[in-house]
Order: C-alpha cells, then structure tokens, then sequence
C-alpha cells in the first residue's frame, strides 16, 4: 500500500531530475521534500559523519543555503514514501575540504535518518547520502525545527552524556593511569602497536605511539594492566583466541616488549591480581575451552604457567576477583556460559588453595553469563553481586548477607523488569551519589539507593571506564568516543593506590571511605566486565557529602592505612605503610647525593621521617626495598652499577638514576 | 573429575595441566617448530605390511606407524579396508584439500541411527583426515600440514593430530596446538598468504563433542548418501560401506540427505542449509559449545526459518547495525553475513577452523539472504 501512495505522491513532490552525482555538482535545495532516484554518484563522501563505518562508494550530493540563524531538521521518513535504510552526513566547508557537522543513519523509524544541525544565515551546508546499506531511491525534508519548550530538570539522580571524538589506533582498548601523574589514559593495542593518549591537566590529550616487538597474541578477546614486574609502569595482558601474550613496559613507561608462552589458551576475560598473596602480581585468564590458566610471579622476572588450579571446565567467560567473605584474602567469581555454564566461586582458602563454594551459596546454577558486576550496592561494607545475563533472558541480584552467604533479591528490584543483555556487567557510581549503578544489558542502571534500579534516559555504551576530564565523574571510552559524563553538583573522592609490601598497584586492595552520612566501600582491580580494561583509580561518589572521616586502606598484605584530613572532590595518593603521612613534597626537590653513592646515599627534599622507596637494577629487576630513614638510604649491599630510585610520596611516584661505586 | 577434563588422557591434556615453569626472558616460542621426532617411536609394527591399530596402544607417535597407507606415505595411497569418503557438503577450513578414510578392525560395522546422527561405530574405528593445499609456493607443489585422527576405545572417542615434516615423509604426533604461515596460488590464480592454524586438543574437542563427550561430526548419513569414485567404480558411499561390512545393511532407503552447497542446480534454501548444517550446527545445537544461542543449524531443524535467525534480533547488542541474525532481503543489515564474511576472531563465525573468510560461501549466504522477501518488522 505504502508503494501506491508513493507512486501518487511523487507528482507533488519537487523532483529533480539533475545529476547530483558529485560535490562539484551538488544539488541546492531549499526547504521542502525533496526526491532521490538513486545513490549512485560516482564521488564518494570523504568521511563518514555518522555511525556505522565507513562512507561508502557511491553518493548523493546536495547543498543547503541557510537564510537565517536556525536549527534544521533533515529526515528520510517522508510520510506517502516506503521506508528505505538512509544514511546522512552534514558538513561544512567545500568541495575538497569538507568538516563534519552532523550525521546520523538510523535515528528515524524502521532505519531512516533523522538529524537536526545549527545553520547560520548565509553559509552554505554539503548535505550528502551514501551507499553504506543500499542505493535505493528515496525522498528527504528539509524543515525548521520549531523551538521546543526547555525540557524540564532531570531528576538529581539521573545522568547524562556527550560525545568527545577521540581516536585511538588498535583495539583492546584500557582506560588506566600509564604514567603514574593519576589522570587516566586511553590506551589502544595491536600487533606491533601500544597507543597511549595520556591526558594532560587541560583536558587534551598527548598521542605516543610506541612500537613494540610483535606479539604472538593480540588483546581480541580481553585486556588487563598491572606493574607485573614492580618497576613502576603498567604491564598489559592480551587475551588472544589462541594463546596469551604480556606485553611488558620498560623501566620508563616508554617502550614494549611482547612475552608470550606456547600454551594454548582460547582467552576470555583476563586479570591481574596477586592469586598467593606473595606481594607480587600474578595473571588469570578465563579458557573457554579448557581448565582456566595462571601465570605465577616469583617477583625475580619468572612467570609460571598454571592449569587448573581455578577451575576445571570449559566455558569460563567473566572472572572477578573480590573478597567477597570480607575475610582479608581475594577470592574469585566466574561467569560461565556454553559447554559447562555453571557458575564459580572460588574461596580463597588462605593457603594457595581455593574451593569451588558456589554449591552451596546458591551460585551454581546453569545462568549463561559473560560478566557479573560486584560491588557494595547497599554500602553496607560487603560486596553485592549482579549477574547478568548474556542470553538466558534473566538477571540475579543476590545481596551479601555479611556472613559470607547471599540473599536472592532481584523480585522486586527493577532488575527483574529489565531485559536488555550483554556480555559486559560491569558496576560504578555514574551520578556520584553515592551508590553502585550498573552498566551492561545496553542500559545504565541507577542504583536508587534502596537495593532497586531504574535505567538511565542514556546509555554512554561498552568500553572502559575511568575520569576521561578529571572531573570526578566516570566517562566511557567507546571505539572513536569518549562518552563524557555531564556530571551534576554532587561531590566525589578518587584514591590511587601505591602498594610497597603488596604489588605496587595495590591491586586487590579494600578502600573504605567514612563520612557522617554513610561508608563506601570499593576494591581495586584489574579487570571487570568481559573485555576492556578500567582504570585502578577507586572513585567514589559521595553525593552532597562535604566532610570525609577517615580513608581506610586495607592492603593484601594486611597492612592497614588510616588516613584523616582528606578533602573531599581530589584526588589522593596513599601509599601503603605511610599512614602517619608526610608533608607533601614537590617531586623536584627530591635529590639524590653523593654520586656516585657509597654505602650511604642521601635523598634530600623529603624531611625527615620514614619514606618508602625502591631500587632497580639497570634491567628494571626489584634488588632494593625499604625506607628512606631521615632522608638516608643504606645501599651498601648494592654491587657497583647503574639503579633507578623509585620515592613513594602522597604525591605520586619520583624517580632518580644514580650509579653505586 | 569430570569427563571433559581428561578426554584422552594419553593425548597430552593432562600434561598441560601440570606446572610448568617458562621464564620471562628466553621462553618466545617458535612460530613454525619443526616436529621433532620422538625418540624412541613406539609401539614398533609387527611384520607384515597390514594395517596395524591397537586401540589400547594409540595415539602412535608417528603416522607411519599404522600402516594406513601405501608406498610414499605422502601419496595418501589406502592400504586394504582404508575406505575414502566424502560428505557431500564439507567444512570450510581456510580452502584446505581434505582427503578422509575410514577403517575398522575385522568384522567390526557401524549401524544407523537416524538420517541426521552420527553412524554408531564400532570400538576400534579410525576416521582419518588430511589437509593440504595444492600449488603451494616458492615451488608449487602440494604441501600435506596434518592429518587427524579419531578412534573409538571402549564406547568412547579420542583424538590424535600428526603434523607433516617438511619432506612430506613423516607426520608426528602433536596435540599441542601450533600455527604454520602457507602461502599457494588458488583456483583463480591469486596467492594467498594464511597463517594455518593446527589444532590443540582442546580445540578439536571444541566442535567434536556433545556434552563433555568428543564426537565425530561428519559421517552421518544425510552426508555420506551420495556417490562417490573409487577404484572400481562409481558407488553410493552407504552401499560401498555396506558392500566393505563397514555398514550394518537394513538402514531406511529414504534418507532425508543434504546437498552440495555449490551445486547450483539445487535449490537455493536447500544449499544454505546444508552449507550452514556443516559450518555452523556443530556448535549452534543442543549440548553443543554455543548451544545457548537461539540458532539452530542442522539440516533437520532448519526448515523452519526461525532457526535460521530469520527476523531474529541477536542476543546482544555487539554491533547494533545488524539488527537481525538475518534481515530479510538485507544481507547489510544481518549478523549471520557479518559474522561470516568477518576476519577479527572476536567477531568471525565459524569461531574455530578459518582465519579467513570463504568468499563464495558468504556470497552465497548473502543471495539467499537477499532472495528473503519482505522486511522483518
């Protein structure tokens, strides 16, 4: 029926019968419906303004002359036409050099186009339509968009998003802190490629891109960051179909080099975490194949392959670590799916072992799973978890008990009414309120602060996630996107943590924040979700709180920092063992005499007090940790050679070279 | 310990679990290890030149060993009661040639189980499979890279794979996994560089099982109801089996069977049945690896469109573009032809099996898809 009305209505329309087959001989049109008869032009558009790849080969040109300042609205659901799958772009400038205003390909009903863009009076726009799904002729109208009443507040709950372009080269995609200055970067990987965008303090980004020895295996399935080898620099984990490769940073964060092992290894999600608690950082990888894979640190370079330890059947998708026992060691919840999808929960047992507990927990169950999201939902000091499904058609809420058993709570809790899935769950408080939202099923989820949840108006996308602006407030990075969170007036606290005893990220680390109204609680960590690798910053909404207690730090290694006086919308280093605190330093007054040093060495610039440092070998080994005791460093059991000092401060990470005679 | 987790013990499972220490410095691996030869290579062969499987003494560590062929081990020449087949659709696997034999002991037969299972086997079976490519460079010959097996051991069955040396005259024992760069000139002259992937136990274990159980997945008889040549003539491979005592005779003479997915003499939907029964229903059925998608693939469950993913949005929302498994009369709007014609391994379907994509079986895909009148709502 729709096909007859098109046919009668194309007598009204203005049709055009000239070739529009180029920029050069773009078409201008004026308000109106206007008819294509094909995409067929034979100049392609230079670069796509809209989503879904690339511009096409083949394109329709048209120009728009704007006669006064307005907004215009260009839509493909022309009413008395069938539906044809249309793709636009806007630009500015000319044939040749032409900048993309705005675009869109399925914004309108059954996969039109519908976009409006600011037009100022006497410029014109290149309106142009490509190929991408067909080339099949349909009509388009240009109109004024008429002024909408201002849309009313959002509720103080709610969030927001925009889109910053920002292009990364590679996938396998981090968003984590590189350069130890606690503004997370953007990190994008390929064969022979780690792309870093470190942010800088105005919000730009600087690109380097450094060429590293090609690795065996690339990051397609997962990726993890961690200091594996304590010389200060995140190392990262590429969880490849076939194998797994580390690719480890050098002693200046500047360079690569790719360590991979024979074993094969069909990767799904991977982590960093210290499995022994040795104060050294190990690796997991989820098989999907096979028994689930470790990689043991011995602190001196090795890394020992294991499998088998942490689950012995196919199907492994989504790991986690998290103490969900609150007993002070990390344990580890595996979201299963196809050949055995019965859930995991590994108990860390103290000693090296773990035991499979979901039996008993109510855990067990055949739930087809790539991700579960764990976090203290009810901040009530244990740790909640979401389960979400990846196809089985329903989620699990499951609340901690506080005695190491959970309750199911999903009736009830909007979870239940939501029936969006995906691979990646994952769990951060977006409008800093104080309380774990949920992201995954193509929805954000607003944790409403009474164990019930309402999707978010938007969803900023999968991707990984950290403070992209230094704002306080979580951003996405999608591929080509920062999905930048708008933020509201609520206030926030970031921690970095810097581990001594424990491995330097203080990956697995419990951070408790106190304030009068309400404690908070996060871990750190190093991988969550199924694939990207978020930043090890904990962050912390605090919602209209301005006045902070106390920031507990309870580290793997059971020490425990109680740390007062922290102000609230900052970000703080704590550095493990150092609860006392120091004053807070400029890292270049730090300096380093006499060298070349003797059996003393004296770091000055600190004050007095204990200091923790580090002292690496000139092939970045671990050979010296201790404190600086009154600015003095013993380091006469050091032989004669080339070291780095690495001086642990609230403010971050200093390094020195100097040599030992 | 459940089943999954030691299929064949013997096959090296078991040996990758255990601890093994690699360091950090000085463990990159090879890409392209030349198999080394096992020192010493047991069981030695009895006399006589038949062939010789003890189902209680394999995996041998050498192919040689069976006496599956003879004369040149690499003229793949069938030694008695070695019987080629050919399933009249066969899997993509990066456009490796593949020849199969089937052998068991004496007196020893299959029956069948239906149009659309697996031959029941006996214990002793061997089903052997070789891949090659022709015109392979600098000096354009054939180049053999593995052959597999799999043989049945008191009701149960476990894998082996041999990879070739580089003088095509031996094949060893190797369930590790590993990866050999090919490069040959194809049917319509263009060269073509892979990196051929040889499969690890685990790997094979991922398309051949049902459960925690490894199976074969192509002799069934809706696959091997057709002619084939042999020696001594033109045959129909059920009958040929049955005329060797491999075959229980009395199966039903209406067998629901597939066809050829290039024979374009056939119906279309017929062909992207069958094409998608070998590819994709290995693991997109019931107790198989993605059984928790809704596509069902075989040919016996295809008929009805819904299996195929026809008008069906997918389970998540990966790539939000392809808004349905397949989009009636729009391949560019279908994750099936995506996923198929895609080389990302994240992405590409089948999962396992290719590194590239089969241009004319996605071509095909996107006619049929295209030929799907109307729209999906």
């Amino acid at each position: 029926m729709r096909s007859t009305l098109l046919s009668l209505s194309l007598v009204a329309l203005t049709y055009e019968a000239y070739s529009q087959n180029t920029c050069a001989t773009a078409l201008n049109v004026g308000l109106g419906v206007h008819a294509v008869d094909a995409v067929n032009g034979t100049e392609p558009l230079p670069v796509s303004c809209a989503t879904n790849g690339n511009p096409g080969t083949l394109a329709e040109w048209y120009t728009y002359t704007a006669t006064v300042d307005t907004t215009i609205r260009l839509n493909t659901d022309v009413a008395g036409t069938i539906w044809v799958d249309t793709r636009v772009h806007i630009y500015t400038g000319t044939c040749g050099s032409l900048n993309c205003l705005a675009g869109d390909d399925d914004s309108g009903s059954n996969l039109t186009s519908l976009v409006t863009f600011p037009v100022t009076a006497g410029q014109t726009y290149t309106i142009g339509f490509d190929n991408r799904w067909t080339t099949a002729g349909f009509s388009f109208e240009l109109a004024y968009v008429q002024p909408a009443p201002p849309p009313p507040p959002p509720p103080p709950s709610i969030i927001s998003f925009t889109n910053v372009t920002q292009g990364v080269s590679g996938s396998g995609y981090c968003v984590v802190d590189m350069n130890n200055d606690q503004l997370d970067d953007i990190v994008g990987t390929s064969t022979s490629n780690v792309n870093i965008l470190y942010q800088q303090a105005n919000g730009t980004f600087q690109s380097v891109n450094i060429i590293t020895t090609p690795a065996d295996h690339t990051a397609s399935w997962s990726i993890a960051a961690g200091d594996i080898d304590g010389n200060g620099y995140n190392d990262l984990l590429y969880g490849g179909g076939s194998g797994s490769t580390f690719m480890m940073a050098n002693n200046t964060g500047t360079g690569f080099t790719e360590v991979s092992f024979p074993n094969y290894i069909f990767s799904q999600r991977t982590n960093m975490v210290d499995i022994n608690n040795d104060g050294h950082l190990d690796a997991f990888v989820c098989h999907d194949v096979d028994a689930n894979v470790a990689f043991f640190n011995d602190g001196n370079g090795n890394l020992t392959f294991n499998q088998g330890l942490l689950g012995l059947t196919c199907g492994n998708y989504g790991s986690i670590w998290t103490d969900y026992d609150n007993d002070g060691d990390i344990d580890m919840f595996v979201a299963k799916c196809g050949c055995d999808p019965v859930d995991l929960l590994m108990r860390n047992n103290g000693d090296g072992t773990f035991t499979n507990v979901a039996p008993e927990l109510g855990m067990a169950d055949s739930h087809q799973s790539w991700s579960s999201a764990w976090g203290d939902f009810d901040n009530d000091g244990d740790m909640d978890v979401l389960i979400g499904a990846s196809s089985s058609g329903y989620h699990k809420l499951l609340e901690n008990n506080g005695d190491g058993t959970f309750t199911n709570i999903t009736a009830g809790s909007g979870i239940d009414l939501f029936t969006g899935q995906s691979i990646e769950w994952t769990t951060h408080d977006f409008d800093n309120n104080g309380y774990l939202d949920i992201l995954g099923g193509g929805g954000l989820l607003m944790n409403m602060g009474d164990m019930t949840f309402v999707p978010n108006g938007t969803f900023p996308g999968n991707g990984p996630i950290g403070d992209l602006n230094n704002d306080g407030f979580l951003d996405v990075y999608t591929s080509g996107t920062i999905r930048r969170n708008v933020g509201n007036d609520n206030n926030w606290l970031k921690i970095a943590t810097v581990g001594v005893v424990s491995n330097s990220n203080g990956i697995g680390a419990r951070i408790t924040v106190e304030t009068p109204s309400g404690t908070f609680t996060r871990e750190v960590r190093s991988g969550d979700g199924f694939r990207y690798m978020s930043t090890m910053t904990a962050h912390f909404g605090l919602g209209e709180e301005t006045e902070i207690t106390a920031v507990t730090v309870r580290w793997p290694s059971g020490i425990v920092d109680v740390i007062e006086g922290v102000d609230v919308n900052t970000t703080e280093v704590i550095v493990e063992g150092v609860s006392t605190g120091l004053a807070a330093q400029r890292d270049e007054q730090v300096q380093l005499f006499p060298v070349p040093a003797q059996d003393i060495l004296t770091v000055s610039g600190l004050g007095s007090g204990q200091v923790p440092v580090r002292v690496l070998d000139a092939t970045g080994r671990l050979v010296l940790r201790g404190n600086l005791l009154n600015e003095r460093l013993d380091v006469s059991g050091l032989t004669p050679g080339a070291y780095v000092l690495q001086v642990f401060t609230p403010n971050g990470t200093t390094q020195r070279s100097f040599t030992k005679e | 310990m459940r089943p999954g987790v030691h299929i064949g013990g013997e096959l090296r499972l078991l040996p990758l679990m255990l601890v093994g220490l690699l360091l950090v410095q000085g463990c990159r691996k090879e890409r392209e290890p030349e198999p080394e030869a096992p020192t010493p290579a047991l069981p030695t062969p009895p006399a006589g030149d038949g062939v010789y499987f003890d189902a209680t003494l394999a995996p041998y560590q050498t192919l040689s060993a069976y006496r599956f062929f003879t004369g040149a081990l690499k003229d793949q020449a069938p030694n008695s009661g070695v019987l080629p087949y050919e399933p009249i659709t066969s899997l993509f696997s990066d456009y490796a040639k593949k020849k199969r034999f089937v052998w068991m002991p004496p007196g020893a037969k299959a029956y069948y189980a239906g149009d659309h299972q697996v031959l029941d086997f006996p214990d002793g079976a061997v089903l052997i499979k070789t891949f090659y490519y022709d015109h392979v460079l600098p000096n354009d010959e054939r180049r053999i890279i593995e052959t597999r097996l799999l043989f049945k051991r008191n009701g149960s069955w476990y894998f082996a794979d041999y990879v070739w040396n580089t003088d095509q005259t031996e094949a060893y024992l190797d369930l590790n996994g590993s990866n050999t760069p090919v490069t040959w000139v194809d049917q319509s002259g263009e060269q073509r560089n892979i990196l051929y992937r040889i499969p690890s136990a685990a790997e094979c274990q991922t398309c051949h099982k049902v459960n925690f159980d490894p199976i074969p997945i192509g002799p069934k008889p809706q696959n091997l109801n057709s002619d084939m040549t042999y020696q001594d003539g033109v045959r129909n491979q059920l009958e040929k089996w049955v005329e060797m005592g491999y075959l229980q005779s009395g199966y039903p003479a209406n067998i629901m069977t597939t066809v050829r997915w290039d024979d374009a003499t056939q119906p279309l939907d017929l062909r992207v049945r069958s094409y998608l029964d070998m590819n994709c229903a290995h693991c997109h059925a019931d107790e198989r690896h993605c059984n928790y998608r809704p596509m069902r693939f075989a040919y016996n469950e295809s008929e009805d469109l819904v299996n195929l993913g026809v008008c069906v949005p997918p389970d998540d929302p990966i790539a939000p573009e392809y808004t349905e498994i397949v989009a009636r009369g729009n391949p560019g709007r279908s994750m099936m032809h995506y996923r198929l014609t895609s080389t990302d391994e994240t992405v590409r379907m089948p999962l396992l099996g290719r590194t590239i994509a089969h241009d004319e079986g996605a071509e095909m895909i996107r006619e049929w898809i295209s030929s799907l009148p109307g729209t999906c709502p």
